[in-house]
């Protein structure tokens, strides 16, 4: 059976979308929280590190705001795609449809997230004195990326933690450490120049450093650096890819 | 030939001590891990023809449950090979994605597209789904405020909506009250008459009797017999 056939995709939009509608329907707010809780944190970031402390930043707002929807994005999908099969135990044991489509649809369910929070930033951005520029359009290839880099990720660690529980707590510890590893707070140009390869290991602190680039700078990276990033994004996919398939006939037994 | 089974075996194994996590695997690293293998079927080979009403019996743990999840393609087989020329549709379990969060409304699109039809599909059958399930003042109600056997009516209704060649049942018939029972009924005999390929695993040899052409007798793992319905299950019963 072809992986992505029409009845395929129809499940995957049908759960994505009922996904989305559930997360937030037992709430007062509803989706208004998934605008709440990053411009929380962005808030208590901006207060600590542009009031009581100070970064030499020009627009320090849109650099840090840019900063945070992107690592929440990221951080959020993965850690909530990891549990993806354990929240889908009765569909899996009882209808059969290519699993790759249970992970797919719930990365897709936090990119709606994800969409809604870049409406915030653009609002900033609308009210900052910095213009619109085509290089924006840009940004549009950075998010695709990000979102086959979560993929890849995601698709990794559902299976990984099927077969060891433990991956739910290592990974929210690396989410921790790659929150302060990752440019997001701080300016890249205040990491001494000798560490920068190892900073720029992590395809997350390319993205959105280049993000930022685009946006808040106005200009687009060389075209090495993207071509860079283009493979890193390949590798993680593809190894994510991999990894999911060797265990895919697994999944219900494992469960 | 509908369904085509060849020497098809499913081993589960069984690990003696569970190791989930990752300290247990560091700490017992070096000990080889000791499995248990339950074999859940043992050599199975069975051709169902189109058409065929077959009915599978047998004590729990016989293999029967997996032995429909195999032909529904949720396992995959140890060895062996399972053909199913078709579509197919399993009613393992009634209202697979019911989510008590979602309108009844939004549930019967959300049950119906895994089930394998599209949206504007079950938009024309709503009606009929609706009145099936006698639950037309309902629609705009949560599902979690549903009675059990309200779920049921519904899941049943959306269920029998679906188009498909080979039918896989464990166990539904018992669903709802007598009068919904009786439409249940009514809806399998129009199945059969359609000339569609159904399995049915149950434990009701009544109904076995009553609407198989066939039935297989499983006993751990393996098909003891396959004849008649009513001469499989007077065996099974002596």
């Amino acid at each position: 059976m072809k992986t992505f056939s029409k009845k395929n995709l129809r499940i995957l939009k049908e759960i994505a979308i009922s996904d989305f509608k559930v997360r937030y329907q037992n709430s007062l707010l509803g989706y208004f929280w998934t605008l709440v809780k990053p411009l929380l944190l962005f808030a208590v970031l901006y207060v600590v590190f542009s009031v009581f402390m100070r970064f030499p930043v020009e627009n320090y707002q849109l650099y840090l705001l840019l900063g945070v929807v992107i690592w929440n994005f990221f951080a959020e999908a993965t850690s909530i795609a990891l549990r993806a099969f354990e929240a889908k135990e009765s569909i899996i044991r009882k209808v059969y449809f290519p699993r790759i489509i249970i992970v797919i649809a719930s990365t897709l369910t936090s990119f709606l997230t994800f969409l809604l929070n870049m409406i915030v930033f653009f609002i900033f951005l609308a009210v900052s004195d910095v213009g619109f520029s085509l290089n924006f359009f840009f940004f549009l290839i950075y998010v695709i990326e990000l979102y086959f880099v979560i993929l890849g990720v995601s698709l990794l660690l559902s299976v990984l933690y099927l077969k060891f529980r433990d991956f739910a707590h290592i990974w929210e510890v690396l989410l921790q450490i790659g929150f302060w590893m990752t440019p997001i707070i701080y300016p890249i140009t205040m990491v001494p120049e000798s560490f920068h390869r190892y900073i720029f290991l992590n395809p997350l602190a390319r993205l959105i450093e280049y993000s930022r680039a685009v946006f808040v700078l106005d200009h687009i990276p060389e075209a090495t650096l993207n071509i860079n990033l283009l493979l890193m994004v390949a590798a993680i996919l593809v190894f994510g890819i991999f990894i999911f398939l060797k265990f895919d006939k697994k999944i219900t037994e494992w469960l | 030939m509908a369904i085509k089974l060849t020497n098809v075996s499913k081993k589960f194994k069984i690990p003696h001590e569970k190791r989930d996590t990752l300290k247990e695997s560091f700490i017992n690293f070096y000990r080889k891990r000791e499995y248990v293998d339950l074999e859940a079927l043992k050599d199975v080979n069975l051709e169902v023809n189109k058409g065929e009403f077959i009915g599978i019996i047998g004590r729990n743990g016989s293999g029967k449950s997996t032995l429909l999840k195999l032909l529904a393609n949720i396992y995959t087989p140890t060895s062996g090979k399972v053909k199913i020329d078709g579509e197919v549709s399993p009613f393992l379990e009634l209202g697979v994605g019911f989510n008590g969060d979602l309108s009844a409304r939004e549930n019967i699109y959300l049950n119906g597209v895994i089930l394998g039809m599209s949206r504007a599909k079950i938009g024309s059958m709503y009606k009929n789904i609706v009145q099936f399930a006698e639950l037309e003042d309902f629609m705009e109600m949560k599902l979690k405020n549903f009675s059990s056997g309200m779920q049921m009516r519904l899941a049943f209704a959306i269920a029998s909506a679906a188009h498909a060649d080979v039918y896989l049942c464990d166990e539904v018939l018992a669903v709802g009250d007598r009068e919904f029972q009786k439409k249940c009924l009514a809806v399998f005999e129009d199945l059969k008459a359609q000339g569609k390929t159904i399995v049915l695993v149950s434990h009701d040899l009544d109904m076995i009797e009553k609407f198989c052409d066939r039935a297989i007798l499983l006993d751990q793992g393996r098909i003891v017999t396959d004849g008649e319905a009513s001469e499989v299950v007077a065996q099974y019963k002596a």
